[in-house]
């Protein structure tokens, strides 16, 4: 069975409400909505099959013609879906994947990541083409047209314009500055990642609701809008759930369905947290549909179709800014560095590889929300301390690929909880979507190292070995963090609070 | 130049309302009419809803070969309910047989979208986008400052009767208006202008007409007055003697007792579904064998039908006979609630007979079956006061007589009958 065979054309982007259903901006709950159904009916029309007429929304994916099973469950045919950032690491990985899978991808990107990242003196450290090549390349070595427009996001009239042409019936929104560190060097660089990002975002939403508002929007989050609560309270999927109850001088209030708190930890998460209250409200006023996908952090180099060839690759940034810290201790095992734990290293966060984080969000396009429905996922396969991934990126290293690895702790240039304790629910995806961590974290590890040994990326790699050090303080000071200790693996075991990740209704039960 | 010839259609008039509001003077254009040729008693179509009726009559041939059999009709290989679309007519309308003709169409049921035409047209209930329900879009501006509505919202009967009152003649002044403009502005050779809004009071005051002292009797007689009216309006836009055929499409008659037929179905084992109101039919489970939908029809859960169908074909006649000794068994208060039960294999023949329902519910006078998935209770009061009678609609032709009509007539006969005279 599928996961998603159930759903109906209320989840379909196809199904034409508007219109047919004026339910639009006048402030209708879906509760209202769904008693007017049931005592009148409600008939639509579908934009795939206008030789149906008028009819009740209610034909099943399993049912549906223009819905095909793929191992990923029922996915629209020729989904036409566009990608905001589709030139980035997952903008790029996500497209080729859809495309293999037969969707009509379409994309803008300007640029703005490769640009950032020379601004820091680095540079993608597996060679990346420029995009015409990319582009010829899927074509000949995957037979996919992938339809590109160099664009940047806050230019609304030419987004409109392209939004029109292609009338995507699902957006995925990657066309953001990703980087705390970045949002955290100067002003203008803070005030640059709130532009970017919660404007771009803004003006996104408002055109989706004119062109397409049906689509959906799949809107990369990140856990690091939660924050890490000291209290170790539960760190829900975005909203409480139904059983949810506050407690205040012995009276009791229900908090289902309200968003859950958010501690953003830089200047950048605040831009996702003002992006999740921008969908949020979109959603509501204008009855559009949204995934907010709270992703864990990304590792990793490989995907089946980025492999395929090397034109196809996507980026890999192993910088202060831009590298997350599983790709930046591999680049700095190869390097011979010392890996570089932050402060005590007992952070805790969730991660996931490259490849399984592609397979969430092909889930995700394959199960839109309805109608008017804000919905968030946690996207991650495992919750991990910063020095517990220093200890097995330095295994495999030595392991697998002869190197001497050690693993040195600095000051942590960051403003956060160096320990604290860490109780992540991540049940959508699994229970209702159907995914299941593939990729085991020592494998993808392995599959770095190889990569990034190859002499041409070993020598790119050399060249940017400056940039890979912290420098960027979140007090605003510019300078190294000093070297606290340096030591061997294997001597400095895990300690303090032990993750908790509640992957199921029954986890935790007693 | 005059129309050389005109339909008038009185949606849901059963012949003797039109006879008794003739003779009583609330109608004395319509009583000047029928002197002048022959009035007759017609049958409706099976099922009786105006779609299947509307359709036949403009094709003049029977649902089995036109493919309407209501408002509603099952997405093939589907629970799910589609609605009906003009373009799911199999059979031509009589206009595309007359390509040199200009006819102008208002208000006829059941065309929704309209389609390209030699003319104009505006399709009458249900169009749910006034956009799609006119032909040329060119009339559309005109339409649209006017205020054109295509029905009158029937909620507002509950909120407010004089409202609902005022709106159906509003809407009627609304399309003489409109059929002025059009005759000024453009030549046309056929008019066909069809009235709605007599089916929407009958519905929900025939208990005002029956009963003399009912609070909406006079609004009722006042409204027919009113269609009078408008039938001698679209009348005199012809030369006195010119071909003019006036007819309805189904009677009406009391409703007092509804009968939930799924509710029957499912009491008697035959039925099993869920109860998700937003599933409707998709609701419905294996174990099931019969259902009811669009009120007078009834589905086997045929294998070769449905996705979760269970009946075979050996068997389907078997259990419609079945379904029908229990339908025909049926006593309410010791009264038997259903006349007839047509079985859709001996009633309809044509290339679309196997999309027919298996069997066609009529019930006996003062009862009106429905469908609601969901009904506890097998009986409950109508919320409607009139429902729709098969067999006693009306056909009007000036100029000819009773001999010209065949012996009992349907209303698939009518077209041909009109045709006939307009070749004369």
């Amino acid at each position: 069975m599928q996961h998603n065979e159930e759903k109906t054309c209320w989840n379909c982007p196809a199904a034409l409400l508007k219109g047919n259903v004026d339910f639009r901006a006048c402030g209708q709950s879906i509760e209202a909505l769904r008693d007017k159904i049931s005592e009148e009916g409600l008939l639509i029309e579908c934009a795939r099959r206008p030789e149906l007429g008028m009819f009740e929304p209610s034909i099943s994916f399993e049912q549906c013609p223009e819905w095909h099973e793929t191992r990923f469950g029922y996915l629209l045919k020729d989904m036409r879906v566009m990608i905001l950032g589709i030139d980035g690491y997952l903008g790029w990985t996500l497209a080729l994947k859809l495309a293999k899978l037969g969707c009509k991808v379409s994309g803008i990107d300007n640029y703005l990541r490769r640009r950032a990242v020379a601004e820091k003196g680095s540079k993608s450290v597996v060679p990346i083409a420029d995009m015409e090549t990319r582009l010829k390349t899927a074509k000949e070595r995957l037979g996919v047209e992938i339809d590109f427009r160099e664009l940047d996001l806050l230019n609304r009239d030419e987004l409109e314009e392209y939004l029109r042409e292609v009338q995507p019936e699902a957006v995925v929104h990657y066309g953001e500055i990703p980087s705390a560190p970045y949002s955290m060097v100067d002003a203008e660089h803070a005030i640059r990642t709130q532009h970017n990002n919660t404007l771009g975002t803004l003006g996104v939403l408002f055109l989706i609701k004119e062109i397409c508002p049906e689509a959906n929007i799949l809107k990369l989050g990140t856990m690091g809008e939660y924050g890490t609560p000291l209290t170790g309270r539960p760190i829900f999927e975005g909203l409480f759930p139904a059983d949810a109850v506050l407690t205040w001088r012995g009276q009791e209030w229900s908090m289902g369905g309200e968003l859950t708190p958010r501690d953003p930890a830089s200047f950048y998460h605040v831009s996702k947290v003002q992006d999740t209250f921008n969908v949020y409200e979109a959603c509501k006023y204008w009855w559009l549909r949204s995934y907010d996908v709270m992703q864990g952090v990304i590792f990793g180099v490989h995907t089946e179709e980025v492999s395929e060839h090397p034109d196809l690759r996507t980026r890999l940034d192993v910088d202060e800014w831009f590298g997350t810290v599983i790709n930046r201790f591999v680049a700095q095992a190869v390097l011979g560095i010392p890996l570089t734990v932050y402060g005590s290293g007992e952070q805790i966060r969730g991660y996931l590889a490259l490849e399984d984080a592609m397979e969430c969000m092909v889930r995700l396009l394959s199960s839109p929300p309805e109608p008017g429905q804000y919905d968030v996922v946690n996207q991650l396969s495992q919750l991990y301390k910063v020095k517990e991934l220093a200890e097995i990126v330095a295994k495999v290293g030595s392991q697998m690929h002869g190197l001497t690895v050690r693993i040195q702790r600095v000051e942590n240039p960051r403003v956060e909880a160096d320990e604290h304790p860490f109780l992540v629910v991540s049940k959508k995806l699994r229970e209702n979507l159907g995914y299941q961590p593939k990729t085991p974290l020592e494998v993808e590890i392995d599959r770095m190292f190889t990569l990034l040994m190859q002499p041409d990326v070993r020598g790119r790699l050399e060249t940017v070995r400056e940039t890979v050090f912290p420098k960027t303080w979140w007090s605003g000071e510019h300078k190294e963090s000093m070297t606290l200790e340096v030591h061997e693996p294997g001597t400095h075991a895990a300690a303090g609070y032990n993750p908790e990740l509640v992957v199921s209704e029954h986890d935790g039960d007693e | 130049m005059n129309p050389e010839a005109a339909i008038i259609g009185l949606d849901g008039v059963p012949i003797h309302l039109l006879g008794e509001l003739a003779q009583r003077g609330v109608m004395p254009h319509t009583k000047a009419l029928i002197e002048q040729g022959c009035l007759a008693k017609m049958r409706s179509s099976l099922p009786a809803n105006s779609a299947a009726s509307w359709s036949s009559m403009i094709t003049g041939v029977d649902p089995g070969t036109h493919g309407v059999y209501g408002f509603t009709d099952f997405i093939p290989g589907t629970y799910t309910v589609c609605y009906h679309s003009s373009s799911k007519l199999k059979a031509p309308p009589f206009w595309s047989k007359r390509p040199g003709k200009r006819v102008l169409v208002i208000n006829l049921p059941a065309s929704y979208p309209a389609q390209p035409l030699n003319g104009a047209m505006i399709t009458g209930f249900v169009s749910p986008q006034l956009e799609k329900a006119v032909y040329p879009p060119e009339l559309l501006p005109r339409l649209k400052e006017d205020g054109y509505e295509v029905d009158v919202d029937a909620s507002l009967f509950g909120k407010s009767i004089p409202l609902f009152l005022r709106k159906l003649e509003e809407t009627l002044d609304q399309r003489l208006r409109v059929l002025d403009g059009l005759l000024e502005k453009d030549r046309y050779d056929l008019l066909f202008f069809v009235v709605t809004g007599t089916d929407r009071i009958e519905h929900h005051l025939w208990d005002a007409y029956a009963d003399g002292g009912h609070e909406q009797h006079q609004d009722f007689l006042s409204f027919f007055e009113k269609v009078d009216a408008a039938v001698a309006h679209v009348a005199s836009r012809l030369e006195p003697d010119a071909p003019l055929m006036m007819l309805s499409d189904h009677g009406m008659g009391p409703a007092e007792t509804a009968v939930n037929l799924n509710t029957l179905l499912r009491d008697q084992g035959y039925l099993a579904a869920g109860d998700d109101p937003r599933k409707n039919y998709n609701n419905i489970r294996l174990e099931t064998r019969a259902f009811a939908a669009e009120s007078t029809k009834i589905y086997l859960n045929r294998v070769e039908r449905f996705p979760r169908g269970s009946v075979k074909p050996e068997d389907a006649r078997q259990l419609c006979d079945e379904l029908a000794d229990l339908l025909s068994g049926l006593r309410h208060n010791g009264r038997k609630v259903v006349k007839e039960v047509h079985r859709g294999r001996d009633v309809f023949r044509g290339p679309e007979a196997g999309n027919a329902p298996d069997l066609v519910v009529t019930p006996m006078k003062g009862y009106s079956v429905k469908t609601g998935l969901f009904k506890e209770s097998l009986y409950e009061e109508d919320f409607l006061s009139g429902t729709h009678t098969e067999d006693d609609a009306f056909l009007y032709l000036r100029g000819l007589s009773r001999g010209d009509l065949p012996d009992d007539p349907c209303i698939e006969d009518s077209i041909h009958v009109f045709m006939k005279q307009l070749e004369i």
